[in-house]
């Protein structure tokens, strides 16, 4: 197995990992402080189904995934208007990471919003700050180590995610084949050097990861 | 606030009733109660944190509630420039940015009033900081700052004061003073003190309980029978502004307008104006002339009134000035103290209180 090799499939999987992270982080910030902020009928309905990608077999999202945005999916129509081929394709992979990391993202950021003072963000609106300038300059800066945790955690979550991506973008090499996917592939070929060196990178990776999340955690706070 | 302030809420919440209708013209009014009477509460409101309890709310002049007409404005909307108890600064940004936080809606008149406001309050040198190597006292300014430079139609001050100790207290007072008088804008200032409801308002506005206990002049209100039993509760004091007249090494004779002169334990310059308080517990009352004494406040006194109060007495002296001396229901007896009696009240200059 070549260098080469290696650095693309490393490389293929931090981009996925890097867009699966960007790609969550403003619907789960903004779910994060409607549940920290708000009462609303059906809270806790939303809250266990945030958290359902968690708990369920990743190869279980991967499939309804692939229901959803397949050939007879409810979002074909929509998906082929647009020109866009999202099955068996990196974005597919990222999809799948990103679904996958949501929950982790939505909690920690959550967390984070709760822990603001609710008069905080009155006492902005009282000088004259709408909602959304209260919101991006006040609650928003305030929770942004939770937010960056949260990205961080799904961040590495992404790196290693392997069923549902499987599912849904397939292994492809040179186009979905990610460290996790590379891994698996090599091992069914018997090829275990090769599989050993990709569990090598995806291991420097994910310490690296995770060492900087909990660096960050670490840091005096704001 | 001035120009016609006007609050009509009712608010109903776990254990816990505001009824209040108030109406005032004055620019500076005090809402004085002991904790959990509702000021707070009062404020929410106020701030349109409740919008179903506000059923009218016009701040100088403006409506800022109507349930009528359905018209709730939105607190940014509002124009009040709140400051909370903890000043609330953000610890994300520096002190410079807090103050710009309302500057959208403060414009160039609120820019104009900011200036003047780091110039009252000495916060010039703060403005680089950051909001957490701040003390109680610095935040406290910063966030009338920042209440300031957001324009606002009214300050609303949360107990600006009560988490300074005394002597920060007495600083903090003399700029909040200065501030009010040249800043010129309407406030409304919660407290639960009456040195600085006396001191701070030109109107004040009881509650206790959830409801308006009285409302009127503050002397008058905070004197009155309605609000005595709750004022004793909480400590009134005789306070007055007085200007120095005499002043010597480690001590100082102030004069108020109407020409009490108290002995005070500090040097101050001549000139000089300060307000200063008494506890009723610190006044002794002498039916005879006391002779050669220590202490260096003889103030003759004519007896205006006798309250009882449990064991004691509240005994209300005309000393040129108004003078509350709390004594036993025994020595009040003892000494014959009727209306009109001639008394002399003995007040030690160690007793005596530098407010502001």
């Amino acid at each position: 197995m070549s260098a080469g090799e290696i650095a693309e499939i490393t490389g293929l999987t931090l981009r996925v990992a890097l867009v699966a992270t960007l790609v969550g982080i403003p619907p789960a910030v903004g779910l994060a402080w409607l549940l920290a902020r708000r009462e609303f009928r059906g809270r806790s309905f939303v809250q266990a189904c945030i958290a359902l990608p968690m708990v369920l077999p990743p190869v279980a999202v991967g499939v309804g995934l692939l229901l959803l945005l397949g050939r007879r999916g409810p979002l074909a129509p929509l998906l082929s208007a647009l020109g866009v081929e999202v099955v068996f394709t990196w974005g597919a992979a990222a999809l799948a990471a990103a679904v996958v990391g949501f929950p982790l993202l939505v909690r920690a950021c959550q967390q984070s919003f709760a822990e603001i003072d609710p008069r905080t963000e009155r006492l902005a609106r009282s000088l004259g700050l709408g909602p959304v300038a209260t919101f991006f300059r006040v609650s928003l800066p305030l929770a942004r180590r939770g937010v960056l945790y949260g990205s961080l955690l799904a961040f590495t979550r992404a790196l290693g995610e392997f069923g549902a991506t499987a599912v849904v973008a397939g292994i492809i090499p040179g186009r979905t084949e990610t460290l996790a996917l590379g891994i698996w592939s090599r091992v069914q070929r018997g090829d275990d050097a090769g599989a050993l060196l990709l569990c090598a990178a995806s291991f420097a990776l994910a310490l690296a990861s995770l060492w900087a999340a909990e660096g960050w955690l670490g840091r005096r706070p704001r | 606030m001035s120009e016609g302030t006007r609050v009509r809420v009712s608010l109903a919440r776990a254990g816990f009733r505001l009824d209040a209708d108030l109406a005032w013209d004055e620019r500076v009014a005090v809402v004085f109660g002991p904790s959990g009477a509702g000021k707070s509460t009062l404020f929410e409101v106020l701030l349109g944190l409740h919008p179903r309890a506000a059923s009218l709310v016009r701040v100088g002049g403006v409506l800022l509630d109507d349930a009528e007409r359905d018209l709730h404005l939105p607190p940014e909307r509002r124009g009040l420039g709140w400051v909370p108890q903890d000043a609330l600064l953000l610890p994300h940004l520096r002190v410079r940015e807090n103050l710009r936080l309302g500057a959208a809606r403060g414009g160039a008149a609120g820019a104009g009033a900011l200036e003047r406001a780091i110039e009252v309050l000495e916060i010039g040198e703060l403005l680089e900081r950051r909001t957490t190597e701040l003390s109680g006292g610095e935040q406290q300014r910063v966030a009338i700052a920042r209440a300031v430079a957001s324009g606002p139609r009214a300050l609303l001050l949360d107990e600006p004061l009560a988490s300074l100790d005394l002597e920060l207290r007495a600083r903090a007072l003399r700029h909040l003073l200065r501030l009010r008088d040249e800043l010129r804008l309407a406030i409304l200032y919660v407290t639960h003190d009456p040195d600085e409801a006396l001191l701070v308002g030109e109107r004040v506005i009881v509650l206790d309980g959830g409801c308006v206990v009285a409302t009127g002049p503050p002397r008058e209100v905070l004197w009155s029978h309605a609000v005595l039993p709750l004022a004793e509760r909480l400590g009134i004091e005789n306070t007055y502004d007085a200007r120095v007249v005499e002043s010597s090494a480690g001590a100082s004779v102030a004069e108020t307008v109407r020409g009490l002169r108290l002995v005070l334990p500090f040097a101050l310059a001549a000139g000089e104006s300060v307000c200063v308080g008494v506890r009723a517990e610190d006044v002794l009352l002498s039916a005879d002339p006391p002779g050669r004494i220590s202490a260096r406040n003889v103030i003759a006194a004519r007896v205006d009134r006798c309250e009882a109060s449990g064991a004691d007495a509240l005994v209300h002296l005309d000393a040129r000035e108004p003078l509350i001396a709390k004594i036993t229901t025994g020595a009040a007896t003892s000494l014959g103290l009727a209306p009109g009696a001639r008394v002399f009240a003995v007040v030690k200059a160690q007793a005596i209180r530098r407010l502001a």
